[in-house]
């Protein structure tokens, strides 16, 4: 595991009103590693992803990530920069299809001209294709072949937890953000998102912070695992040793 | 054996795919793989190509002439290849079923002592990687689909494309073996291994040879003059012998156009893409398709109900003339056409039956109803009698379909019935031998001639299955009955998705066992607005249970007195081939059955009305759980 660090969060505070919701929290993701960010409810996991790509404005703290403060950037950009995320309520577009949710993703990859894509030959032909090649390589590695002409709506909803980790992946991000992707599902299900996110991980190096209640999973995929209560870090590290914290056995994981 | 013309000396399969690589290079398609969502394709100097180069990796590798490879995976071109290639080099190939667990697999590759194993992907290589070290013999583990598997550093496993560039080197410093071995090939040669399912005791390996498989295609062509270049589709397991003679043999030999379908579960979407002429589908999967055409037609709009219930009377009428040898009037041929036209063609498309011109079936018998509907919506729908070890037997001709019969035999079968009932076969197709198995091969072969152990008799010409011979049933007043011919006609219901039929010397009366259909069930329950939480729920309740009672008195109302069923019981699950009530081709394997649900039974026969039961079942990782719960008994008069 490479020690070089790929997002840096600094003395990040976020407040709404007099509810603190993240309290002075550091944290860093390194590269090609899958953090997991776990907690009790309320604790601040989703806002640590908003804040990190831009949903909310937080009072205090950095967020460094090549060499800038993403806190500094228009939301729309982060992900152009090359992180993406996926939401605790799946959040896709029902009346396409599974394909067509994908393309939608890579439009801020598109080069070509409106002239060109209006005859749609050449170059706009040429880009066209590539997307699609790009985007059928992430339904292979996603199973996704079965579903890639239905429609979203009338999909379930493990399948649709899936369409939304490909919408994430085509954007080609170097960090992926998952919330709570396994929330709902059945046991089959996680097994089968598990092992695409490892196989993400390590085919493509991507880091991964995943925000998850299903300890077994976490345990089992993670690399390093952050603990928040009430909107502050209580620990941080390898699994193992967070499992044998008594801090966070405390707040979170109660005894067996 | 007779050769077509100017296909004198082909009478190995390599020899075959090296003649069409001659022949069309690379200006005709030989087969398409649907992938990143459109058709692939492989001209056959490609495929020749690829067969040349994995053959010269496993001689580089050390494949020695006669030593066989275990494939396991699904239909993918790979298989293909991989197959041909040992076969060039005078090998021979072991499929075996996708879904087999570890210890299944452990037995078929030690048991044929294979060199290489051929695994399609992470799921397959991790269940040899577990028992490697039982496997002396074995070589290596070669895959074709690297997912998962990019940082496996075991030396032991090899992706396919390395091997092919092993072999390219090698060929480079042996360029004459590769051809010198093909034309080595003798039609003797053993070229496949097929394990037989095994309804009774531990899968034997019978031997098959080209000449085996080439005769069955031969055989196939007398009824149905496949064209070259037909389309068909690669659907059932190779691991099949079926497959072995449609897809690998007739593919060289006719040669076909084989497509592979995307993954097993986008097929549906696929077949209509490629509207194959050709298609082999075991009487499960016609079974199923039926049962959806029902469920789908139910589903939609009340106009399109009343269309296709009027175009069914109508065909159907037309079938009984053409069945009777009338002739069919004017009316009726401008109606069907009518009909054709507006209900059945559409119909044929959705379910890619376009340009179908054959459909066959079999690996189990279908109920005469369910052939009757597929005629009646314009699939030509053949039953198809062989076994592994006779390779293929009878075949319907066209206009000659008797729906009760399994066809008449082909040209160059030699068909006896014993005394006692038994189909005894003398052809080209019969196999050499079971591997490392002199009695049950000394069993089946007397007097020259193979034992199928079927049951049947000859009508006319034609020749009509009975049952398994020691599957016949003697009842408790010493008349005989078989019970598959119950239970054919119990499963043509859309609602009962698998059931077993008991009767026998030690009960008095003919009982059954019922699966209930969950998908097709659970809609008919959702419509009546009935709740229900799982299979187990659904199963017993008490709409359902009136509903499969009206199906069982339906059947009964066909069935000889003494062979009715008098008592039956809707199981709380499904049977399992992963807990050995079915066979891997979804056989029922009765005794196993008869044995684990001996307290059903019992209850059945002492007049219960609700009986205990507690079964085990296996998890898909592993694990064995209990489960308790009640099924109840219904009588019938």
């Amino acid at each position: 595991m490479p020690e070089e660090i790929h997002l840096k969060i600094e003395g990040l505070s976020l407040a709404f009103g007099n509810l603190l919701a993240l309290q002075n929290v550091h944290l860093e993701l390194k590269k090609g590693e899958i953090l997991g960010i776990i907690g009790p409810n309320g604790a601040g996991k989703t806002c640590l992803l908003n804040c990190i790509n831009g949903f909310y404005k937080p009072q205090q703290g950095r967020i460094l990530y090549k060499n800038k403060d993403v806190l500094k950037i228009p939301a729309h950009t982060i992900s152009q920069l090359g992180i993406s995320r996926t939401f605790q309520n799946v959040e896709l577009y029902t009346g396409l299809s599974s394909l067509d949710n994908l393309l939608a993703a890579r439009h801020h990859l598109i080069q070509y001209g409106l002239l060109s894509a209006l005859f749609h030959f050449g170059r706009s032909n040429r880009e066209e294709i590539e997307h699609r090649r790009y985007i059928e390589d992430i339904i292979k590695l996603l199973e996704m072949e079965a579903i890639r002409d239905h429609i979203v709506g009338s999909l379930p909803y493990g399948l649709r937890k899936r369409v939304e980790l490909g919408r994430a992946l085509v954007q080609e991000p170097e960090i992926l953000l998952l919330d709570e992707p396994m929330a709902g599902m059945n046991v089959e299900e996680k097994e089968d998102m598990a092992r695409f996110i490892l196989d993400i991980n390590e085919l493509k190096g991507t880091s991964v912070m995943l925000i998850e209640h299903d300890m077994g999973v976490v345990m089992d995929i993670t690399h390093r695992i952050a603990v928040l209560d009430f909107g502050n870090k209580i620990a941080e590290g390898p699994p193992k040793a967070i499992r044998e914290n008594p801090a966070v056995i405390n707040a979170y994981l109660g005894k067996a | 054996m007779e050769t077509r013309k100017g296909q004198e000396g082909l009478d190995t399969i390599p020899k075959l795919l090296r003649q069409r690589a001659i022949e069309y290079g690379p200006h005709q398609i030989a087969m398409r793989k649907k992938d990143y969502g459109i058709w692939n394709e492989y001209t056959w100097q490609d495929v020749y190509g690829h067969v040349k180069d994995i053959a010269y990796g496993l001689l580089s590798l050390g494949f020695e002439k006669g030593d066989k490879i275990t494939i396991i995976g699904d239909n993918d071109p790979e298989w293909f290849w991989a197959e041909w290639a040992a076969q060039s080099i005078g090998g021979a190939a072991v499929g075996v079923y996708i879904d087999c667990i570890p210890s299944e697999v452990i037995f078929y590759v030690e048991h044929s002592d294979s060199t290489f194993v051929f695994a399609r992907d992470q799921e397959q290589v991790d269940k040899i990687l577990q028992i490697y070290e039982q496997l002396p013999k074995l070589k290596k583990v070669i895959y074709w689909d690297p997912r998962g598997l990019w940082f496996y550093d075991q030396a032991q496993i090899m992706d396919i494309q390395r091997l092919e560039e092993l072999g390219r080197a090698y060929a480079k410093e042996h360029p004459e073996l590769f051809e010198n071995l093909l034309r080595q090939g003798r039609t003797e040669d053993i070229a496949v291994f097929c394990y037989t399912s095994g309804t009774t005791g531990r899968p034997k390996g019978a031997m098959l040879t080209h000449r085996n498989l080439l005769y069955a295609v031969e055989a196939l062509r007398q009824y149905n003059p496949f064209l070259p270049m037909e389309n068909y589709l690669s659907y059932i397991s190779p691991a099949w012998l079926t497959e072995q003679i449609l897809g690998l043999c007739g593919g060289a030999l006719v040669p076909l156009i084989t497509h592979f379908p995307e993954k097993p579960e986008t097929v549906q979407v696929d077949i209509r893409d490629i509207a194959p002429h050709i298609i082999f589908y075991g009487a499960r999967l016609w079974e199923s398709l039926a049962s959806t055409i029902q469920v789908k037609i139910t589903d939609s709009t009340p106009l399109k109900v009343f269309f296709y219930n009027v175009a069914l009377k109508v065909s159907y009428k037309r079938l009984e003339a053409k069945e009777k040898g009338e002739r069919i009037g004017f009316p009726l041929r401008l109606l069907y056409f009518f009909f054709d036209f507006t209900v059945f063609r559409p119909l044929r498309d959705r379910i890619g039956f376009t340009k179908n011109k054959v459909g066959y079936t079999a690996g189990a018998a279908i109920s005469p109803d369910m052939m009757r509907l597929f005629h009646a919506i314009g699939i030509n729908i053949k039953n198809l009698y062989g076994t592994t070890e006779a390779s293929l037997i009878s075949l319907h001709k066209d206009n000659e379909i008797r729906y009760e019969t399994i066809g008449v035999p082909f040209d160059g079968c030699e068909i006896k019935i014993s005394e006692g009932g038994e189909i005894l076969i003398k052809n080209d197709g019969v196999f050499v031998g079971y591997y490392k198995n002199p009695e049950e091969t000394a069993k089946v072969f007397k007097d020259g001639y193979y034992h199928t152990g079927d049951a049947g008799l000859l009508d006319k010409g034609h020749l009509v299955y009975l049952d398994r011979m020691d599957e016949m049933i003697e009842l408790s007043d010493g008349k005989r009955f078989s019970p598959q011919y119950a239970e054919i006609r119990l499963r043509f219901s859309p609602y009962i998705k698998d059931v077993m039929v008991f009767g026998g010397e030690d009960k008095p009366f003919v009982s059954a066992i019922l699966n209930i259909d969950y998908d097709n069930v659970g809609k008919w329950a959702e419509k009546r607005k009935m709740t229900y939480t799982t299979y187990t729920d659904l199963s017993q309740k008490e709409e359902i249970r009136e509903l499969l009672r009206g199906v069982v008195e339906h059947v009964n109302s066909v069935l000889p007195e003494h062979a009715r069923i008098k008592a039956f019981v809707s199981l709380h699950k499904e049977f399992d081939p992963d807990e050995a009530e079915l066979t891997r081709t979804r056989k029922l394997k009765r005794k196993p059955i008869e044995e684990r649900y001996k307290e059903i039974l019992a209850g059945m026969y002492g007049k219960r009305e609700t009986i205990k039961v507690e079964s085990q079942v296996a998890y898909r990782d592993g694990r064995v759980g209990l489960v308790r719960t009640e099924v109840i008994v219904n009588y019938l008069n």
